[in-house]
């Protein structure tokens, strides 16, 4: 039996054949689609306009091809910011109602926080989703990536992605131990400062290695999440007894437990698997890193900067679950927000949102000089929450620091971790979080 | 089959699709013209003038052009411009496939270097390559046959309602559960 890497496992599991990178797929079957409010509402009006005749010609009423597999999470520019924004989360909601599908509310969390959270998405499932950074699913050991409009609207319709090109997988060997201060968003920083913008394109990032196992699913997430910054194809992690952890609570919290089946859907690679290339990670090398204007893979170790900063935020599906919000508030105990800065605080689901109620993080930021919002994906939209003006600079916990992603394309957004977040919102410029960790934190 | 094209924008490596759309427009209306409208508004607004100047534009570009968000509204930003094809050294995967369907050809080529605005270009799918007749330069085209057939078809819209139809049939009470 020739060896395989975990996306060549995931593929062939779904097709019911072996299957090997380089392999033209003409349908692969998907396990879960799950639709934002940014392209749910033009998906669904697109397959009624483009499907509705098929099923009528077949006798049949419009139907999406199975209302349990698809989910819909608005979370972009949630509360509603605007009367289109609104129109299409109704436009969602009601064509929920009558497909069945599950509609999740306003403020209960970022789509991927919540997919994996809600154990939406399982290990070893294909998973796609209408936004890019899909591809964070891939901490859980499924095969996520994202999807555009008509694609969407094709899933809808028949649960198949079309003319699949099975990905080579790029492997990153991480090993060593993490200094004082160093977290799972240095490391990647690190990797795409490394690899550059396109240096992933087109192949599976596959992480492994001690430093890997180290992590906790947060940092694992993070990892994922930013992978499509150097244009992976997306991101994966084989799943460990950590992974199964998660899921279980996950599961446990909708009253399920993890079968036989769920289980056995997972893969991992073979240690002798095919990977069109492997690349070694020093993780010990690492120190806290930032990425400077206007490029996530612009990075630089925080200790050569000290640019000033007018807004920091904490947020987004790279950087905003219990770990994150842990750390910054750590920091942030005790001290307060430099007059000169202002800091946003948004946890990345309700869930997250109600633990940091309930373990008083949320006071340790309110006391600070925070705002603290409701879940949604706030200002890395460039939306709402917290636009930038030209000349504003922005250090943010989020994935794109891209010329005008947050506002004014003549603002400065640097990207960092939560640490380096909360050291940057007590000094009002760029900060090193070492000074601020309390004795004996990591 | 062949296209036919002005070049009418050249760009750098790494295009994002917020620089592209910017994200702040994409929930506000579900009509594509309205992206070609606001298309590089904050990167350059000069794109839209500049392609529409010609019946049909040709976009050239560096290498990993589209990358970033998974946003279909880009395709349609460029696309409604009067733009038939984009020419880069490389595409991420989720524009090139936002391009394919959508009619937009994403046509890739080693090195983009030599072109320059205002050179007509002639894109033949069958021989895949692509002919400079201003510098007299011809590239051949980097694609799967697969690919070749899509952009050929302008998408993969009636693939799709052939796959339903025949799923539909296949299950004579309801669509189908699994």
């Amino acid at each position: 039996m020739p060896s395989a890497t975990i996306t060549e496992k995931i593929v062939s599991r779904a097709m019911g054949r072996k299957v090997k990178a380089g392999d033209l797929i003409e349908a692969l079957p998907v396990d879960k689609l799950y639709f934002n409010e940014v392209i749910g509402p033009p998906a669904i009006l697109n397959f009624e306009k483009d499907f509705e005749d098929v099923y009528t010609e077949s006798g049949k009423k419009l139907q999406v091809f199975n209302p349990s597999r698809i989910a819909f999470m608005p979370d972009h520019t949630v509360p509603s910011c605007s009367i289109k924004v609104s129109q299409g989360i109704r436009l969602m909601s009601d064509f929920a109602k009558e497909q069945g599908i599950a509609m999740y509310k306003e403020g209960d969390g970022i789509e991927h926080t919540i997919a994996s959270e809600e154990a939406f998405v399982l290990p070893g499932e294909i998973a796609v989703a209408t936004d890019s950074h899909t591809c964070t699913q891939g901490a859980l050991g499924s095969l996520a990536f994202g999807i555009g409009t008509t694609e969407g609207e094709n899933l809808l319709a028949t649960g198949e992605l079309y003319s699949f090109t099975v990905p080579e997988t790029i492997k990153f060997k991480v090993s060593g131990s993490f200094q004082r201060g160093v977290y799972a968003k240095d490391l990647v920083l690190h990797v795409l400062g490394t690899m550059g913008e396109g240096g992933a394109s087109k192949r599976v990032a596959e992480y492994t290695g001690p430093t890997i196992d180290s992590l906790d699913m947060d940092g694992r997430f993070t990892i994922c999440n930013l992978s499509v910054e150097m244009s992976a194809r997306t991101a994966i992690i084989n799943p460990d007894s950590k992974t199964f952890a998660y899921v279980s609570e996950a599961l446990s919290r909708r009253k399920m437990t993890m079968t036989d089946e769920m289980r056995g859907m997972a893969a991992k690679s073979d240690p002798d698997a095919a990977f069109s290339q492997t690349v070694e990670v020093d993780a010990s090398a690492v120190e806290p890193t930032v990425s400077l204007p206007h490029s996530p893979a612009n990075a630089k170790p925080v200790s050569q900067v000290d640019d000033p900063i007018d807004t920091v935020f904490l947020g987004s599906c790279a950087n905003a679950r219990e770990s994150d919000l842990t750390i910054a508030a750590k920091i942030l105990k005790g001290r307060k927000v430099s007059p000169s800065t202002n800091l946003l605080v948004i946890p990345a689901s309700r869930r997250v949102y109600n633990w940091a109620m309930d373990n008083g993080l949320l006071k340790i930021f309110a006391d600070a000089g925070a705002n603290i919002e409701s879940s949604n994906c706030g200002p890395c939209f460039g939306k709402h929450m917290g636009i930038l003006a030209p000349g504003d600079r922005c250090l943010s916990t989020s994935n794109r620091n891209y010329k005008g992603r947050m506002g004014s394309p003549e603002a400065f957004i640097y990207l960092g971790s939560p640490a380096v977040a909360a050291a940057t919102a007590i000094e009002g410029r760029i900060a090193d979080p070492r000074k601020y960790l309390p004795a004996g934190e990591s | 089959m062949q296209m036919r094209g002005t070049v009418a924008k050249r760009f750098e490596d790494d295009i994002n699709t917020d620089y592209i759309i910017p994200a702040a427009l994409l929930q506000e209306s579900w009509d594509k013209q309205f992206f070609a409208d606001h298309a590089f508004e904050g990167y350059d607004p000069a794109f839209g003038p500049a392609c529409r100047a010609n019946k049909e534009s040709i976009v050239v570009a560096g290498d990993n052009f589209g990358c970033g968000s998974s946003r279909e509204q880009a395709v349609y930003a460029i696309k409604y411009n009067n733009v038939v094809a984009v020419v880069a050294q490389s595409f991420p995967d989720i524009f090139f496939r936002n391009c394919l369907n959508n009619g937009l050809l994403p046509i890739q080529i080693t090195d983009t270097s030599g072109i320059s605005i205002g050179d007509e270009l002639v894109i033949d799918l069958d021989s895949k390559s692509l002919s400079d007749r201003t510098s007299g330069v011809d590239y051949p085209i980097v694609a799967t046959d697969a690919a070749i057939e899509l952009m050929k078809k302008g998408g993969f819209l009636g693939f799709v309602r052939d796959r339903l139809r025949h799923k539909l049939n296949a299950q004579p009470t309801r669509a189908s559960s699994q």
